[in-house]
């Protein structure tokens, strides 16, 4: 019957259709590894996935360059900054997963722990500054992308560091700098730079910051009894009377504020020069947040390469040669300091021509003079989903004290989920 | 014979819609029916532990999600009023006899365009920049302020900004509806004497049934799961309250890492809304005029 | 009387166009200021008109490459959407038997599943399509292609159902009666006549797919298969973004949708002697 003849033939032009699809698509994936010419032990291609847009242009440069050099490729894929993890985790959950990845150190890291290749006998693991290795039960797991800190970063025309050394001095720096018309200083409403970043000073300041972290989970010792927690409060009360409301203020206007000379301290990281020079080229330096008596800036590894120990013994060959490469041979050392402009956390990678708010870092990782960053070992999601939504309540309720303020903090801390 | 030819028919015009339907939607949602009886971190490798009922009690003592799951009716509500009155107002005007209708017509549905982040991005600028510039200089400080910053005016920031986007999107619709009422039936009409208004509420609106179930149905369902904009424009903020439903959820599982309790919030969600959207549906279809 | 009535609605039109249309404007003037300018006055005008950060756009994202993968993706999932939906939605409305409600239902209920719950599941029935029939379905244009069939599949039926109604039954059956097969009747007589609705799905899932970033983010890794959306990435950092590349992308993105519509909209418009309110 021709009704059924057609049946049939629509059938299987359609099935024709989709394999026709799936076929073209085939062909972009096959055209990796497949030129055999060049070197005698060609390496398999290797994927490269990490979260800083920022560097994004500059990784492209150096696949080229590592490609030139070598003969092997490396394809970086992209990510807009706040859907890197969930596109890697995603990606992973499809057996599809990047054959290097970045990770945050603490808590982020542990997530994804059961993909780390162990790293401990490779070479450029040997050259890795002292305390800024990242081991689990005792394996490097991974490679430091470089340093970077935060603290007070000031205006060297409207602020002298050395009067600012306590909470009365800071005090009294707002209230001058309001009497003269300046904001004396300013967080943002991000997130983290509304409270992520500053509520580290006090934990860092703990002994044994991690324990203390632990402690505060098991609901063992709450901030708002612990000393150096009191004075962040009164150091938050202040900002909050003194200073311009921190969640009118977005990263972009802090910035532009800052160097136009409206704010004289803003709580950032070296981080923020780029951004800095869109506007104008300004003389600024960092220096440690007083509290309790500290000196000392936050300066810790932002971020770690690992080697995905799912991916094939070829490619894991690959990955570490391509990491031998970027963290030991010259054009490799060259583009972390000139191209990704990183201060390394390496002993065999000099700095050099640094910005002055990582010269400020890099001064003071030399003198070890740091605090880590405690708050990467902060329960998972908990600045974004409990600690933010309270200080901004504190933002926006000027009867709200200090110690109240610290209260809601335990308060929500001990609600949210720890893993 | 014939109805085994006639159900031959049926699937190769259903069949092949149905089959890709079901491997991208259908599968994916029944594994995450699964999901959503174990306790997981979403990472593959890490281990899944089955939990039986735990995420499901665990969600109903969950204040933040229930306040979350009201804000989002409360925001639904809203945005079901104000999308669809100004979608049809806009549809009615620029298919009427004007000679600006045309490029009007494109003028509106613009917003469309620009998708999600972005959006919210803009919108900011409108509200700290604009709202507070006005504000200050007509003297209506009471109602140009900075909404974002007020926890009870962010909602309806989210709402206006929602709806001029949406809008234009269901003027789309409503004008394809209206395109499809014969003209012999509002000539006739207007031979019979019947005015603008007549025919507007005894023609117009009853041949649009159709149209109007479309839009509600998705207004209604882009505003569940309204995510974009929510994230751009308010974080979620201040103090959490228009922290919306797929928000919520994505902090669950992308935040806190608990896939298993984030899926189950999904699932009961999902049940709530799918039982109140199909009432909708079923009762405007039922008032459809079939011809 | 009639004159003023229409006057004041021709006014209203410009007035209601010109407050939709200010936050492109916003979109449009930082397109061309750089982040000083923009920090000064979100609002003002630039002090230059100068296309360069359109051509820093269109490099860095690799525009035409980007431009070509968009069309091709948008392109032939739309075409697909098109002729399943509207022959499935046909045949749910003319067979109206248990089955075919269930199947509606189905298909619109989904449409309020919040995508964010669905991805990790998809990923993983994504991965085992491609580890176990070796069909790539992730990473590859057409894996995108059936998922945007899947997940837009649902609105279109919805869309078609509603309107399928329309069409008089009566010419069906008498197209039968002259011999035609049902597959002769949906393509002669039928789908002819749902050209407006047609239309309205196109325009509809063409801005979806064409601005989707999430999907596309999740299936795509190769930089040579990046789509519009994905290739703007550059710009988007966790906590700033680089505005003037970032609007001039987005200008340059929606340009071909907004050509698009105004062709498209022409052939769903009668004749502007027949409005609907005089």
């Amino acid at each position: 019957m021709t009704n059924v003849k057609r049946f049939i033939s629509i059938m299987i032009s359609s099935v024709m259709l989709l394999t026709i699809l799936a076929a073209c698509g085939g062909n972009n994936t096959n055209n990796g590894g497949s030129n055999g010419e060049g070197g005698s032990q060609k390496l398999p291609k290797i994927s490269l996935f990490q979260s800083k847009v920022e560097i994004a242009d500059q990784l492209e440069a150096m696949a080229k360059k590592y490609k030139e050099e070598t003969g092997n490729e490396i394809e970086v894929w992209g990510s807009a900054g706040d859907n890197y993890l969930t596109q890697l985790q995603a990606k992973l959950n499809a057996g599809e997963g990047p054959t290097i990845f970045g990770v945050q150190p603490g808590a982020e890291t542990n997530k994804f722990k059961s993909y780390y290749y162990d790293m401990s006998n490779e070479s450029y693991i040997k050259n890795i500054a002292p305390n800024m290795d990242v081991k689990i039960d005792d394996k490097n797991i991974g490679v430091p992308i470089g340093v970077e800190g935060f603290g007070f970063v000031y205006n060297k025309d409207l602020v002298d560091p050395a009067k600012i050394t306590d909470l009365a001095s800071f005090k009294a720096f707002l209230e001058e700098s309001k009497a003269k018309g300046i904001n004396g200083f300013s967080l943002s409403q991000e997130a983290y730079f509304l409270i992520g970043h500053i509520l580290n000073t006090p934990f860092a300041l703990q002994a044994d910051p991690v324990a203390f972290i632990e402690k505060l989970n098991k609901g063992e010792v709450k901030m708002a009894d612990t000393k150096e927690f009191q004075e962040f409060g009164q150091f938050m009360e202040a900002i909050r009377d003194l200073a311009k409301n921190p969640l009118e203020v977005t990263y972009d206007t802090q910035m532009g504020d800052f160097a136009t000379g409206k704010t004289a301290i803003v709580h950032q990281g070296n981080w923020s020069y780029g951004m800095l020079q869109d506007y104008k080229d300004i003389n600024a330096s960092m220096m440690a947040m007083p509290l309790a008596g500290n000196t000392k800036l936050a300066v810790d590894i932002p971020g770690i390469w690992v080697i995905n120990n799912k991916a094939s013994a070829d490619q894991i060959k690959a990955a570490n040669a391509f990491l031998e490469w970027l963290y030991n041979s010259e054009t490799g050392k060259n583009i972390i300091v000139n191209e990704f402009k990183f201060i390394p956390a390496m002993t065999n990678i000099e700095t050099k021509d640094l910005d002055p708010l990582s010269q400020a870092v890099s001064e003071a990782t030399v003198s070890g003079n740091t605090i880590p960053w405690a708050l990467t070992h902060f329960p998972q999601g908990i600045i974004q989903n409990d600690l933010a939504p309270v200080t901004q309540e504190f933002f926006l309720n000027k009867s709200m004290t200090g110690a109240q303020l610290l209260q809601k903090l335990d308060e929500v801390w001990a609600k949210a989920p720890k893993q | 014979m014939n109805a085994s030819k006639n159900r031959a028919w049926y699937a190769l015009f259903t069949l092949p819609l149905l089959t890709i339907f079901s491997i991208v939607v259908l599968i994916p949602f029944a594994i995450g029916i699964y999901y959503s009886f174990i306790s997981w971190d979403g990472i593959p490798a890490n281990p899944k532990v089955f939990v039986g009922f735990d995420n499901y009690v665990h969600i109903f003592q969950d204040e933040r999600f229930m306040k979350s799951a009201w804000l989002t009716i409360k925001f639904t509500f809203l945005a079901l009023i104000i999308v669809n009155v100004m979608g049809l107002a806009l549809s009615l005007l620029v298919t009427s006899k004007l000679r600006t209708s045309n490029i009007a017509r494109t003028l509106f549905f613009m917003p469309n365009l620009i998708g999600g982040l972005i959006l919210g991005y803009i919108w900011k600028f409108i509200f700290t920049d604009v709202f507070k510039y006005v504000g200050e200089n007509t003297g209506m400080g009471g109602v140009f302020f900075n909404w974002l910053l007020n926890p009870d005016y962010a909602l309806y920031a989210i709402a206006v900004v929602f709806a001029w986007q949406m809008a234009g999107y269901t003027m789309i619709i409503y004008i394809a509806g209206i395109q499809g009422i014969p003209d012999d039936m509002m000539e006739a009409a207007k031979v019979d004497g019947a005015n603008a208004w007549h025919r507007l509420t005894k023609i117009i609106f009853p041949l649009l049934m159709p149209s109007f179930t479309i839009c509600l149905f998705l207004t209604l369902s882009g505003a569940f799961k309204i995510f974009d904009v929510n994230l751009s424009l308010t974080g979620g903020g201040p103090i959490n309250s228009t922290e919306m439903f797929a928000m919520n959820i994505f902090n669950e599982i992308f935040g806190y890492s608990r896939y298993g309790i984030g899926q189950a919030k999904a699932i009961v969600f999902f049940v709530i809304v799918a039982v109140v959207t199909l009432v909708q549906v079923y009762i405007t279809k039922k008032r459809e005029v079939q011809m | 009387m009639k004159k003023t009535s229409k006057f004041i609605l021709e006014a209203l039109l410009v007035v209601i166009a010109i407050l939709f249309l200010s936050p492109i404007y916003i979109m449009i003037v930082n397109s061309f200021k750089t982040r000083s300018e923009l920090y000064e006055n979100a609002l003002a005008l630039p002090s230059s008109f100068s296309f360069e950060y359109y051509a820093q756009a269109m490099q860095k994202m690799n525009f035409l490459t980007a431009f070509g993968n968009s069309l091709f993706v948008t392109l032939i999932s739309l075409l697909f959407i098109v002729v399943l939906a509207s022959m499935t939605a046909w045949m749910l409305v003319r067979s109206n038997n248990r089955l075919s409600q269930i199947i509606f239902m189905v298909l619109v209920s989904t449409m309020l599943i919040p995508f964010q719950t669905l991805m990790m599941p998809l990923m993983q029935v994504m991965g085992w399509i491609g580890n176990t029939l070796h069909i790539p379905m992730l990473n590859t244009h057409g894996g995108l292609i059936f998922m945007n069939v899947g997940f837009h599949a649902s609105m279109a039926v919805f869309l078609y159902h509603g309107f399928i109604k329309s069409v008089p039954i009566a010419l069906e059956e008498a197209a039968t009666l002259d011999g035609c097969t049902k597959f002769g009747v949906f393509w002669r007589i039928v789908f002819p006549m749902l050209k407006t609705i047609t239309i309205t799905v196109a325009i509809l899932d063409v801005i979806m797919m064409w601005n989707d970033y999430l999907l596309p983010s999740l299936t795509l890794s190769d930089k040579g298969l990046r789509t519009i959306p994905l290739s703007t990435f550059y710009f988007f950092g966790e906590f700033t973004i680089v505005w003037n590349l970032a609007m001039a992308g987005l200008v340059l993105s929606i340009i071909p949708v907004v050509i698009f519509y105004f062709i498209a909209q022409k052939h769903i418009i009668k004749g502007v002697a027949e409005g609907a309110v005089k």
